[in-house]
C-alpha cells in the first residue's frame, strides 16, 4: 500500500513540475479560444449538477398531458395557430413543449447531466484501457506488442460509428451497452499514441538506469513512463471527449441508446426529427442539438488549443 | 515516384488486418443473442422447422468449420441470402443497388467540402489573423461540433419546409420511376437521357451532400491553413520571394502545392469516416442507401446483411486509407523510409 501511495506521489509532483517547467499552462490560458473552450464546460457542467440535484427525473421523462401544454412552442414566442396556451408572452416553457406535454426545457439542461456522465465514463475508460494496452506494447515488446497493436490495427479498419453498431448488435441497445460499444471503438486511438510515446520515453537512457538498478516490470511503467506520456494523453482525451458526446447521441438517434422517454439530447432529436419535423415544430430539435453542438464546440476548443500549446513549432507561429 | 516494394508492402499488411476484421464479422452473428434459424422461421414455427432451418445453415456444424466456410465464401463475394428485409435474396445482390447510392451521396457531399475548403483555409493562411482568419477558424471548429443530425434537420425546415426551394427527402421525385442501371442516379438518369428526372435527382441530394459537404469543409479547411502557414515560413519560401522570383501569386502558388500534400491525407481520411456518417445522413434525408439497410437488419436480426454491410464498409475504409497511403507516398516520397 505504502509503495503504491508513494508512486502516486512522485507522479503528482512530476506533473507539477513539468507543467511549470513547460510553457504549456500559460501558453494554454493565453490562448482566448482555449479559455472559451474550458468556460463552455465548465457552464455546462453546472447545468448539469444543477440538473441532476434540482430536477425531478420523473417530471421530464414521463408524459405531462394535461399539466403543460401539448406542442406547444417555446412561450415568448406566442401560441401557434388556434391553440389556447395561457403562459405566452412569460418564461413558463422557454424551449417549448414536446408530445407527450414535457418542458423541453427542463429535458434539455436534465440531457447535460447524461451527455457529460456517460461522456466522461466512455472517456475514462478508453483512457485506462488505451494507455494500459499501449504502455504493456511498448515496454514487453516482440509478440505482446504484436498481438495488441495487430488487434488494434484491425479495430481501426472500421469507421468508427460503424464499428459502434457493430457491437451494438452484439451487444444488444441500451445506453450503457453503447458506453462499452464506444470505449472498444476508442480504444485503439489511445494505445496507439500512448505506445508511440512509450518507445519514445523507452529509448532514454534513465529507463534503462532504473532498470540495472533492479527496479521491477510494474514499477518502471507506472513511475516513468506514465507521467511522460501525460500530454499526448490529455490531448488525445479532450479531443474524444467532444466525439463521445456526438458518438453516444448518435446511436441515441438512430434507436440504439437511450430507453424511450429519458431526456437524453440524441433521443430527444430523433422524436424531434420523426415527429415534429414534418409539422414544423422545429423546437423539438432544435434545443437539443443546440446544447449539444456548444458542448461539443467546448471540448474541440479546449482540445486544439491543448495541442497548440503542446506543439513547438505552433508556439512560434502563435506569437 | 511509387516504388514498387512500398506498395506491395502496405498490401502485405493488408492482409492479416483484413483477415482480422473478416473474423469480427463472423463473429457478429455468433456471439449476438437470437437464434438466425428463429429469426427466419419466425416466431410461430415449430421447433422441428427451426431446426431443418438450422441444419440447413450448416449451424450445427463444428464453429471451426462454419469459420472455414465464411472465409471462403467471403473471399468468393458470397455472404449468404437475406433473412428478413428482402427474403431469401442473395445479400450481394441486394448491396449491389445499395452501395452506389451511398457512394454517390458521399462523393458529391466530399466535393462541396473540397472546393469551399480549400479556398477558405488558402484565405485564412494568406492572411493570418485577420477577420477572415478567426471567422474561418472558428467556423471549421464549429462545423466540426454540429452533429449531421442536428445540422440536417435544421437544413430540412429551412430550405424544404419554410423556403420550399428543396425536397426534404427521399432521392427522386415520385413521378420518375427510374430503373437503377448502375445504381448512381444522376447518372442513370443522364444515361437515360431523362432531364427533368436528372433535375429532380439532383435537387434531391443538394441538401445532403451540402450537409456532409459543411462538415468536409470544416477539416479540410483547418489543414489547408495550418500545412499552407508552415510551407509560408519554409526557406525555400523565402529565398523565392527575396530572389523576386515573379509575383506573390507565383511563390503561393508555389508553396501550394507543397502545402497540399498533408490535405489530401485529410481528404482520404475524411472520406473514410464520411461512409460510417451515411448511417445518420441517409436516416435523417430517408435515403436508402446501405447506411440505413444496416440500420434496419440490426432492428430486425438481419445478420446476413449486417454482416455484409460491415463487412463492404471496412474493406472499403481499408481501401481508402491504403490510397491516401500510396498517394502521399507519390507526393512526399520521403515518407517511404
Amino acid at each position: 500500500m505504502s509503495t503504491q501511495t508513494e508512486t502516486e506521489d512522485v507522479g503528482d509532483r512530476g506533473v507539477v513540475e513539468r507543467l511549470r517547467a513547460s510553457p504549456f499552462l500559460s501558453q494554454l490560458l493565453s490562448n482566448r479560444l482555449a479559455v472559451a473552450g474550458l468556460a463552455i464546460i465548465f457552464g455546462m457542467l453546472a447545468i448539469g449538477l444543477y440538473a441532476r440535484l434540482f430536477i425531478d427525473l420523473q417530471s421530464v421523462t414521463t408524459s405531462q398531458i394535461g399539466t403543460n401544454p401539448n406542442v406547444a412552442p417555446p412561450s415568448w414566442l406566442g401560441p401557434k395557430e388556434a391553440q389556447v396556451v395561457t403562459d405566452y408572452g412569460t418564461w413558463a416553457y422557454p424551449f417549448g413543449t414536446d408530445i407527450q406535454s414535457r418542458d423541453i426545457f427542463r429535458r434539455v439542461l436534465y440531457g447535460a447531466w447524461i451527455a457529460l456522465k456517460f461522456g466522461t465514463i466512455t472517456v475514462a475508460a478508453s483512457t485506462v484501457l488505451g494507455v494500459g494496452l499501449g504502455i504493456i506494447a511498448a515496454y514487453y515488446g516482440d509478440i505482446t506488442d504484436n498481438v495488441i497493436m495487430r488487434t488494434m490495427d484491425v479495430l481501426l479498419a472500421f469507421p468508427s460509428l460503424l464499428l459502434a453498431l457493430a457491437l451494438v448488435a452484439i451487444f444488444g441497445s441500451g445506453l450503457w451497452k453503447v458506453v462499452i460499444a464506444l470505449t472498444l471503438v476508442y480504444t485503439p486511438r489511445f494505445a496507439r499514441v500512448v505506445r508511440g510515446a512509450a518507445l519514445k520515453v523507452l529509448e532514454d537512457e534513465y529507463i534503462e538506469a532504473t532498470e540495472a538498478l533492479g527496479a521491477k516490470d510494474p514499477r518502471v511503467l507506472v513511475r516513468h513512463i506514465l507521467p511522460n506520456c501525460l500530454a499526448p494523453i490529455t490531448v488525445q482525451s479532450t479531443l474524444n471527449f467532444g466525439l463521445a458526446i456526438i458518438d453516444i447521441a448518435a446511436l441515441s438517434f438512430l434507436g440504439f441508446g437511450s430507453e424511450a422517454g429519458t431526456p437524453e439530447w440524441g433521443l430527444m432529436l430523433a422524436n424531434g426529427v420523426e415527429l415534429g419535423l414534418l409539422t414544423g415544430d422545429w423546437w423539438w430539435s432544435f434545443f437539443p442539438g443546440l446544447f449539444l453542438a456548444i458542448t461539443v464546440l467546448g471540448f474541440n476548443l479546449l482540445g486544439d488549443g491543448m495541442r497548440d500549446a503542446l506543439d513547438p513549432r505552433m508556439r512560434e507561429t502563435v506569437d | 515516384m511509387i516504388s514498387k516494394r512500398f506498395v506491395i508492402k502496405r498490401l502485405l499488411l493488408l492482409v492479416p488486418v483484413l483477415f482480422g476484421v473478416a473474423t469480427f464479422v463472423f463473429a457478429i452473428l455468433h456471439l449476438s443473442p437470437g437464434d438466425p434459424a428463429r429469426v427466419i422461421a419466425g416466431q410461430r414455427a415449430s421447433e422441428e422447422f427451426v431446426r431443418q432451418i438450422r441444419t440447413e445453415l450448416g449451424l450445427n456444424d463444428p464453429i471451426w468449420v462454419q469459420y472455414g466456410r465464411f472465409l471462403f465464401e467471403a473471399v468468393q463475394l458470397d455472404f449468404g441470402q437475406s433473412y428478413q428485409i428482402q427474403r431469401g435474396q442473395p445479400v450481394t445482390e441486394v448491396l449491389r443497388y445499395k452501395l452506389p447510392v451511398t457512394l454517390e451521396m458521399a462523393i458529391y457531399g466530399q466535393l462541396f467540402g473540397i472546393l469551399l475548403g480549400i479556398p477558405a483555409g488558402l484565405l485564412g493562411a494568406v492572411k493570418q489573423d485577420a477577420v477572415s482568419d478567426h471567422v474561418t477558424r472558428i467556423g471549421a471548429l464549429t462545423g466540426i461540433s454540429v452533429p449531421i443530425y442536428w445540422s440536417g434537420p435544421l437544413v430540412i425546415l429551412l430550405f424544404a419546409q419554410v423556403l420550399g426551394w428543396f425536397p426534404a427527402s427521399g432521392r427522386i421525385a415520385s413521378e420518375f420511376s427510374i430503373e437503377p442501371i448502375t445504381g448512381v442516379i444522376t447518372f442513370d438518369t443522364l444515361i437515360s437521357g431523362n432531364f427533368a428526372a436528372f433535375q429532380s435527382a439532383a435537387m434531391h441530394l443538394l441538401l445532403p451532400s451540402l450537409v456532409i459537404g459543411i462538415y468536409s469543409m470544416a477539416l479540410i479547411s483547418r489543414m489547408m491553413r495550418s500545412s499552407m502557414l508552415e510551407v509560408i515560413r519554409q526557406d525555400y519560401m523565402r529565398t523565392a520571394r527575396a530572389k523576386g522570383q515573379g509575383s506573390k501569386i507565383t511563390v503561393m502558388k508555389h508553396g501550394f502545392q507543397n502545402a497540399l500534400i498533408p490535405v489530401v491525407t485529410v481528404i482520404g481520411i475524411q472520406f473514410g469516416s464520411l461512409l460510417g456518417g451515411a448511417v445518420l445522413t441517409e436516416t435523417v434525408f430517408g435515403i436508402a442507401g446501405i447506411g440505413t439497410l444496416l440500420v434496419r437488419a440490426i432492428q430486425v436480426g438481419d445478420y446476413p446483411i449486417v454482416q455484409g454491410t460491415v463487412l463492404t464498409f471496412a474493406f472499403l475504409f481499408t481501401m481508402v486509407n491504403l490510397l491516401v497511403d500510396i498517394t502521399y507516398s507519390y507526393l512526399d516520397p520521403r515518407i517511404e523510409q
